[in-house]
């Protein structure tokens, strides 16, 4: 205990140091968190889990999927045609619509663009990722913005982005005419609610009724033609499985069944899905994880060893006294390396705490938009790896000049004393 | 920060040779203003040289770290500025920004082709090309143990390989384009006689199914990290060969597959067209055609960018990347500051009498905060050049990753990182820079001493 107190008093004796190492722990310890919070983020979407287990359909070939809405009927079956045959657990289907609210196409731009996902509302608290991490505050708003898509067909529930982007507010309306392959796929909507802050800020979502109605009703308003994507917009199918078993049995049942040859269909688990876009981005993650992460640590290290360094430097005549004081050499690097130890992983757990704070709680996630990910947040794990990079890299930085400090020769530094 | 990466990154080489000339001005300046010998500063660095050594790793990892990051978004940048001609103009159907969305009528493609202002080839046939872009979710079994199972690759269906090749200005480097069938009849390895889809591909597109081969075919392959002429792969449960490689280096052309349209199309149950790209007079002549398919050709409604442009516009990732770029380096640069800083600190805690002495033979407060400043200058010079050299070593690496508009879509691309002078000269900026604010506190500090105090 003497001994802890001793290693605080000597940070305490040249604050300015400490603290200037501090700040640059503080620093470099930011980075490498948030790093390693994308990161592990993208390997949890990227690993296969055993809970919430879900299976993904789409066209077996070509990017992006449109295949008949007709497969919906069958496929949420997991194409169960015989007794024996497994079911998915629960199911969800995905149609894709891109529109404007600008009517006039001289002012179509980007800002006026709404991404917006068809979808069964019961299904949205079920099947969506992310919902099992709500509060219990946003599971009650989203279940009461549920309860009213299920009522209200023309209703909208838009990301929080998307709503800013087009100073909507909720319970007031909004028109969106098709653009590209949705071009004559009109909607009148009212915005029942907003999604929690996160991964859907980007996108809004309507009643799969609604799409589906507008889309049967446009031969009617267009001479008897079906529209363009009449016999391809479904474009995607999830299918929530119990395991790894039954997700072999459904994609076995669906990939061999007669009923999806035009076009073939193919399922992937969803995590495999993810990974295939992810991996244009490999050499990209490649360089965070191999480069970045390391470079940090490593200019952590000389950012400590510097500082301890010049402290050892200057303590040598302490040292020579601690020695004759009967301190042993295993002590003296216990003091220096502790010195260190005690200032790094304070400050990587006070930083990292601090960044858990500030960035899931103040600044709902960092945005960093790459494939389907749109912002991150900091997992708590986050802390306990600010402290790791502390420890590690103070560790480091700090043997060298405690061996330097053991290995002080007391009969030389009293000469020079003297 | 962002901003200011910003403006040394798209300001051009001309902003940061301005500032590299303005720094080296200001450093001699100092020395002229010093009257401290710069010899005293740099004995001084040598005497204490691995506290001097430490600090200018810092400098070399920070430096080097941030060139690198710059190099695959300049990599990018060359991509989208590589691509396309100033004298075509891609047509899509309207309120398309990717051609991965777009889908074209027939009877659109032949009107738009016959209007004036599309040159003709020597046979009077209008310099369009017809094509049809699509992604392909391709299973790769062989993919190495932590890689997806699947890909996705690129393929241009084209209907006439030597009008798009004449339109893109596309030259093959080896083998030969696919023929007018698109098909040939092979003897494959296992002995049977099939017919094969014939592709030509891009470099880097080649190199990395080359790549992506497992270990046991690559052992036989003629190169293992490259699909050669003649090379067979699998594409959309199809046996290919590979009929000739692209010259399309520095293009995104170089990430694709291109075939022939009938015969890839059918594959994938995408048999109509999204793009048509036609050549014009010249870029001026583009800016006019585009014009015209935009305001006055009423027969169809499409959207019209000249080629470049569109190329260009695909920049969002680029963007976004550079701006991650800006928050990493900040961040990384002020942890390296505060590393200068407590050296400084040191030296300057270690010197005092030296500063006193200096003050009493006559020298002003000025001249001790310049020798001070040259010493933090002197160590994030060296750093940064270190820094800068190590990061020369990654020009020319090879690397995948996506670039894409606003509006989504994109494109899967393979290039390589360019580590070129304005990489350099940012790096040397900043370094610069972490030294200047480094050393300017304790520099500062050194010259407030008073020289009887600290002598006493």
């Amino acid at each position: 205990m003497k001994f802890l107190v001793l290693v605080a008093k000597n940070l305490r004796r040249n604050p300015l140091r400490t603290v200037l190492t501090a700040l640059g722990t503080m620093m470099l310890v930011m980075v490498v968190t948030l790093v390693w919070s994308v990161l592990w983020f993208l390997d949890q979407a990227t690993t296969q889990r055993s809970e919430n287990f879900k299976a993904i359909v789409t066209e077996r070939w070509s990017i992006p999927s449109r295949m008949p809405y007709s497969y919906a009927a069958t496929l949420r079956e997991g194409a169960a045609r015989a007794p024996g045959d497994v079911r998915p657990l629960d199911w969800m289907t995905w149609q894709f619509y891109v529109g404007t609210v600008e009517p006039s196409p001289q002012k179509i731009s980007l800002d006026n663009m709404v991404f917006v996902v068809a979808i069964d509302p019961d299904k949205a608290l079920t099947m969506l990722e992310g919902m099992d991490l709500l509060t219990p505050e946003q599971h009650r708003e989203m279940e009461q913005i549920v309860a009213k898509a299920k009522v209200n067909k023309q209703g909208i529930v838009m990301g929080r982005t998307q709503m800013a982007r087009l100073n909507k507010r909720v319970g007031e309306r909004i028109n969106l005419y098709g653009l590209s392959n949705f071009k004559g796929l009109d909607f009148e909507f009212e915005i029942l609610g907003q999604f929690p802050p996160g991964r859907y800020d980007g996108l809004s979502a309507m009643h799969v009724d609604y799409f589906n109605s507008q889309m049967d009703a446009y031969p009617s308003r267009h001479g008897g033609r079906k529209h363009p994507l009449a016999d391809r917009s479904l474009n995607i199918v999830w299918l929530k499985v119990p395991d790894d078993q039954a997700f072999n049995h459904i994609a076995a049942q669906i990939e061999s069944s007669p009923l999806y040859t035009s076009p073939p269909v193919k399922v992937e688990t969803l995590s495999s899905g993810v990974g295939t876009f992810m991996e244009a981005f490999r050499d990209l993650l490649w360089g965070l994880r191999w480069v970045l992460t390391p470079a940090c640590l490593v200019t952590l290290s000389l950012v400590i060893a510097t500082a301890i360094s010049i402290s050892v430097r200057e303590r040598q005549l302490e040292f020579a006294v601690l020695k004759v004081l009967g301190f042993r050499p295993g002590q003296i690097v216990l003091l220096v390396v502790g010195e260190a130890l005690l200032l790094g992983v304070s400050v990587g757990v006070a930083t990292a705490a601090g960044l858990f704070v500030l960035v899931n709680w103040y600044l709902e996630g960092i945005r960093f938009p790459i494939g389907f990910f749109d912002v991150f947040f900091v997992p708590p794990m986050g802390v306990a790896v600010g402290a790791a990079v502390g420890a590690l890299t103070s560790l480091a930085g700090s043997l060298v000049p405690a061996w330097t400090a053991r290995n002080v020769k007391v009969a030389d530094v009293f000469a020079k004393v003297a | 920060m962002v901003s200011i990466l910003r403006e040394l990154y798209y300001g051009g080489a001309g902003t940061v040779v301005f500032l590299l000339i303005l720094s080296v001005e200001a450093i001699l300046l100092l020395l002229a203003a010093g009257r401290v010998p710069l010899q005293y500063s740099l004995r001084n660095l040598l005497v204490r040289w691995k506290t001097t050594l430490l600090t200018a790793l810092a400098f070399t990892l920070v430096v080097a770290v941030m060139a690198v990051m710059l190099a695959f978004v300049e990599g990018m940048k060359r991509l989208t500025e590589g691509t396309g001609e100033p004298g075509n103009v891609i047509v899509l159907a309207e309120g398309n920004t990717d051609e991965t969305f777009s889908n074209l009528p027939v009877g659109d493609l032949t009107d738009i082709e016959q209007q004036p202002g599309v040159l003709r080839d020597a046979q009077g046939r209008p310099l369009a090309s017809r094509e049809c872009y699509m992604v392909i979710n391709q299973p790769f079994p062989d993919a190495p143990p932590g890689r997806p199972k699947r890909r996705f690759l690129q393929v241009r269906g084209i209907d006439d390989i030597e009008r798009a090749a004449a339109v893109h200005n596309l030259h093959l480097a080896e083998g030969q384009w696919f023929s007018p069938a698109g098909v040939e009849e092979r003897v494959l390895p296992d002995g049977t006689r099939r017919t094969v889809v014939q592709g030509v591909l891009g470099r880097g597109i080649a190199e990395e199914l080359g790549r992506a081969r497992g270990p046991q075919r690559r052992a036989q392959a003629v190169n293992p990290d490259r699909l050669e002429v003649g090379d067979l792969f699998e594409l959309a449960d199809r046996t290919w060969v590979v009929a000739g490689i692209m010259d399309s280096e520095a293009t995104t052309f170089n990430s694709e597959i291109w075939a022939k349209r009938s015969v890839v199309g059918p594959l994938v149950g995408k048999e109509g067209y999204t793009t048509l790209v036609v050549r014009t007079a010249g870029p001026a002549a583009a800016i006019r055609f585009k014009n015209f398919l935009e305001r006055d050709y009423d027969k169809a409604k499409v959207k019209a960018y000249v080629e470049t442009e569109y190329y260009e516009n695909l920049t969002q990732t680029t963007t976004q990347f550079l701006i991650a770029i800006a928050v990493v380096t900040f961040f990384i640069a002020i942890g390296g500051v505060f590393g200068v800083m407590n050296t400084m600190f040191a030296a300057v805690s270690q010197r005092r009498r030296d500063i006193g002495v200096l003050r009493l033979l006559g020298y002003g407060r000025r001249q001790i905060l310049v020798a001070f400043l040259l010493e933090s200058l002197v160590i994030a010079l060296v750093g940064g050049l270190l820094g800068c050299a190590l990061s020369t070593l990654a020009d020319g690496w090879s690397a995948t990753s996506v670039i894409s508009g606003h509006a989504g879509g994109g494109k899967f691309v393979v290039f390589r990182l360019v580590v070129d002078a304005q990489i350099l000269g940012v790096g040397l900026l900043l370094a610069l820079a972490m030294g200047l604010i480094g050393g300017l506190v304790p520099a500062w500090s050194a010259m407030r001493l008073k020289p009887l105090e600290v002598l006493r």
